[in-house]
């Protein structure tokens, strides 16, 4: 190998290469810490919501007088709900999964644990709790892995002050899986007594539900949202929501239907809002589709500029050593001897770019984690990283090599 | 000379139409990547008052539990960080200082309209409910009428100051002061119509999205207990031992729900006001209150504010980041083009240098030949940098379900992705600057150059 006369030839017109060489670096610095970032966010998009998305929509009423009675109004929406064609279930809840807002209690199995002056110990967990009607559970077309949805008498009436509707608590609850390892590692939460503090309710665990998320987060509040209680209680305010579940692919007759009629069921309300469950989950993730989106497309540029930075440097190299590659092809190099020159010229200069690049990278990525807490980049996509940079610098001087080899001896007698 | 220089340039691009082509692509699509994400960030941190942003402070304190669990705060960014609101009872009591020039409390809450006519629907209103120095600490501007007084609040007297959408909604846009209003149950009598006020980000409540509109009604302070207005908004008991329950256990106990705002033009006001705080919490702590050892009471200005509450965003800040390193690697890309370029076609200057062309002429040709191919990039990439940011506004206007339909919303969610003038000119000086930090150096390397090195070897 012609190493020696590689480096000199490369030594001689070192600015190429070296603009090369930082391209390389550069582009891996990106693209690997792109590629992880997008990696985490598409994991989060395409996490189950373990609820029955295609055919559950949700509807909230505003009520604007004072005498609006949720003791009656509310039993009788969900009557008229579920009475209604191609409904398959239907209930009340404080919060919408996929949707907005979230309450947040402390719960543990320990009610001295919650109690603690100067804040929870150890054996406490936040929570979100879902405050619903009966049959709830099923509405949501979670699936249940142990126990039962909760029952009829569970079910609280609404509190006389709407804001008391937090610790208006039944006897028995339905928490996540989630939840039930967190506090009970064992896996014999079933039957067991869930503390919530703050409200101060104990409630027997009646369910254990496989799966649930309630938003979809990134960090560590995305575990806090696979973390769920569902509480007996008929929610108490100037503003009900409902969650229907329909047959599959009557949804949007159903909510024209509700649209149309569910309203003036009770004077002194209109309907506020409404919206397919489907169109909730694709709102919560949007922002992270556009984002996903454009840091794809940019890193794809970047990785495309680059490979032209490489094409065009060993194109113009080749145009300029025409007459020197022709008297090398005229002294006894064979066609593979060139070929072989400029790919591993090539090479050299990528693995330089590569390895100041891992440097950047992993530089870059340990910024990020602190700056955004993520989990620290994995070595893994460096190496892909490095590897995948070899073959596309192999690629992209891969025709500027032939065409090099493909010189003529005869060019080398050739004067201008 | 300049127009011969122009010539030059132009004859030298279009011998490598190819070379040329791949040199503005690069620059182009580098301006435009940054373009678009700078432009997202510009928006996004703009200083909404900038004009009183060194008199204007969020006050919070810090009545948390210490978290021996971990389990609330490993949920937090910035444990470290008060609470972004204050409880109820702290809120009244911050109130009765003196100190501030102005001073509010207030929260966010939802009122309706009933309808006035059969078949008219109802109208929900987005509330603020607020104490009287909201209008004039935020200059908040009139179309009609006022605000009104601490008494008022006081009272509380049945007033309330309409946005101009719902002074448009409810009384087709002519001056509403003096007409009664039912919302809910409740008369009130209009007293006031703001003029299109849109603070971006809407520093001033960072609960309920910080790219919204304000509240479309107003309504003093005093209603918060006579009428037991529920609020919209973050609800943070802070404490294991704090009751939740009705509204009552709502105004004793350690939940954050309030945003407390001061207004201190002079150092000598916040020192005093700093001092202050710390005395109510070391005079709290007495009372059991306050368990947090180290009193953690903050007055943060605005830009802070939105610094600390990271109201630009994650993704935004990401985006910027990777099409800088985006556009670098085009520099470098367009550097090594053009050194390539220019060192193929250094015979030409070799020849131009021996009938006597100076070094500077040649640097100079060259430089023109950078600039054009900086500002042909440039203009591209603009090009292409409004067909991002069009494409991004035509995402960003699609309704929420249960929002109203004020149009001066979509133009708020459209502004977030919209280059002003401003952004015109940073894209002008990243296409200059680009196409200058990448043919620099070949135009100078060619500048230098000996003529009879290349006389010599043709």
């Amino acid at each position: 190998m012609e190493i020696r006369a590689l480096l000199s030839a490369m030594w001689r017109s070192r600015v190429g290469p070296v603009l090369v060489a930082a391209q390389v670096a550069i582009t891996l610095a990106v693209v690997v810490n792109v590629a992880y970032i997008v990696k985490l966010r598409v994991d989060n998009i395409s996490q189950a919501t373990g609820v029955d998305v295609d055919n559950l929509f949700w509807v909230a009423m505003q009520a604007y007088v004072p005498d609006y009675n949720p003791a009656v109004a509310t039993p009788a929406d969900i009557e008229w709900l579920r009475s209604l064609p191609g409904v398959a279930e239907a209930a009340n809840s404080n919060l919408i999964p996929q949707g907005f807002g979230t309450t947040i209690l402390p719960v543990s199995y320990d009610a001295s644990l919650l109690a603690k002056e100067g804040g929870f110990g150890q054996g406490v967990a936040p929570a979100v709790i879902y405050l619903g009607t009966a049959r709830l559970v099923e509405t949501l077309g979670v699936k249940l892995i142990a126990g039962r949805g909760f029952s009829e008498a569970a079910v609280q009436p609404p509190a006389a002050d709407g804001r008391a509707t937090l610790s208006n608590w039944g006897p028995e609850v339905v928490i996540t899986k989630n939840l039930a390892d967190k506090l009970w590692p064992k896996g014999d939460a079933l039957g067991k007594t869930l503390h919530t503090g703050l409200v101060n309710k104990p409630a027997t665990i009646v369910g254990l539900i496989e799966y649930m998320q309630h938003q979809p987060v990134m960090g560590p509040a995305a575990d806090l949202f696979r973390s769920i209680v569902m509480v007996p209680s008929t929610p108490a305010s100037q503003r009900t929501a409902y969650l229907v579940r329909t047959q599959p692919g009557r949804r949007d007759a159903v909510m024209a239907r509700v649209e149309k009629d569910m309203a003036e069921l009770q004077p002194g309300r209109y309907l506020s809002a409404m919206e397919a469950l489907a169109d909730s989950a694709e709102r919560q993730r949007a922002g992270m589709v556009t984002s996903v989106v454009t840091l794809g497309v940019v890193a794809a540029f970047v990785v495309l500029v680059t490979v032209v930075g490489i094409v065009g440097l060993a194109a113009f190299t080749v145009a300029t050593r025409t007459k020197q590659l022709g008297t090398r092809r005229a002294i006894g190099a064979t066609k593979f001897h060139i070929l072989r020159y400029f790919l591993v010229e090539n090479w050299l200069i990528t693995s330089v770019g590569a390895l100041i690049g891992c440097a950047l990278a992993i530089a870059v990525g340990i910024k990020l984690s602190m700056m955004y807490r993520l989990p620290q980049l994995p070595l893994l996509y460096l190496v892909g990283g490095v590897v995948a940079l070899w073959l596309l610098g192999l690629l992209a001087v891969w025709l500027p090599a032939r065409r090099a080899a493909a010189i003529s001896p005869a060019t080398a007698t050739r004067t201008v | 000379m300049f127009m011969h220089d122009l010539r030059l340039a132009f004859l030298s691009l279009r011998r490598n139409p190819i070379l040329t082509a791949l040199m503005v692509i690069a620059i182009a699509a580098g301006i435009a990547a940054s373009m678009i994400t700078i432009t997202t960030y510009h928006a996004r941190s703009g200083h909404p008052i900038w004009w009183k942003a060194d008199k204007l402070y969020a006050v919070t304190l810090d009545p948390r539990d210490p978290d021996a669990n971990g389990a609330f705060a490993s949920l937090q960014r910035h444990p470290e960080y008060p609470p972004l609101q204050v409880t109820y009872q702290d809120a009244k009591a911050l109130y009765r200082s003196d100190i501030p020039t102005r001073a509010v409390m207030m929260f966010r809450a939802s009122r309706v309209v009933a309808p006035r006519k059969p078949g008219e629907k109802p109208v929900a209103l987005d509330t603020r409910v607020t104490t009287a120095d909201f209008f004039a600490m935020f200059d908040v501007p009139f179309i009609y009428g006022t605000g009104w007084s601490r008494a008022d609040d006081e009272a509380p007297s049945p007033v309330v100051v309409l946005s101009r959408y719902a002074n448009q909604k409810l009384f087709a846009g002519v001056n509403s002061v003096g007409q009664t209003l039912t919302l809910n149950d409740k008369d009130f009598r209009v007293i006031g119509v703001i003029d299109a006020w849109n603070p971006t980000p809407r520093f001033y409540d960072l609960n309920n999205g910080s790219f919204d509109l304000p509240e479309n009604l107003y309504m003093p302070f005093g209603w918060t207990t006579a009428l037991k207005l529920p609020n919209n908004g973050n609800t943070n008991c802070v404490r294991a031992n704090a009751q939740v329950g009705g509204f009552e256990a709502l105004l004793t106990s350690d939940c954050v729900w309030m945003q407390y705002w001061a207004e201190l033009p002079t150092a000598t006001q916040r020192q005093k006001y700093q001092a202050f705080l710390d005395n109510y919490t070391n005079e709290q702590r007495r009372h059991g209150r306050f368990p947090r050892p180290v009193n953690n009471n903050r007055i943060v200005d605005v830009d802070t504010w939105l610094e600390m509450y990271e109201v630009v965003g994650d993704e935004t800040r990401i985006q910027v980041a990777v099409a800088l390193m985006f556009l670098l690697v085009c520099v470098l890309n367009t550097f090594g083009l053009m050194l390539a370029k220019f060192l193929k076609a250094a015979p030409i200057s070799g020849l131009r240098r021996a009938l006597g062309a100076s070094r500077i002429d040649i640097m100079r040709q060259h430089l023109i030949e950078v600039v054009i191919v900086g500002l042909l990039g440039g203009a591209l990439g603009l090009v292409l940098a409004k067909l991002g940011l069009d494409a991004m506004r035509a995402l960003a206007t699609r309704p929420i379900p249960g929002q109203d339909d004020n149009p001066a919303r979509v133009a708020l969610q459209q502004s977030l992705s919209s280059m002003d003038t401003q952004m015109f000119f940073v894209a002008l000086a990243l296409a200059l600057l680009t196409g200058i930090l990448a043919g620099l150096y070949p135009a100078w390397r060619i500048g230098r150059l000996s003529p009879s090195t290349f006389l010599k070897t043709q």
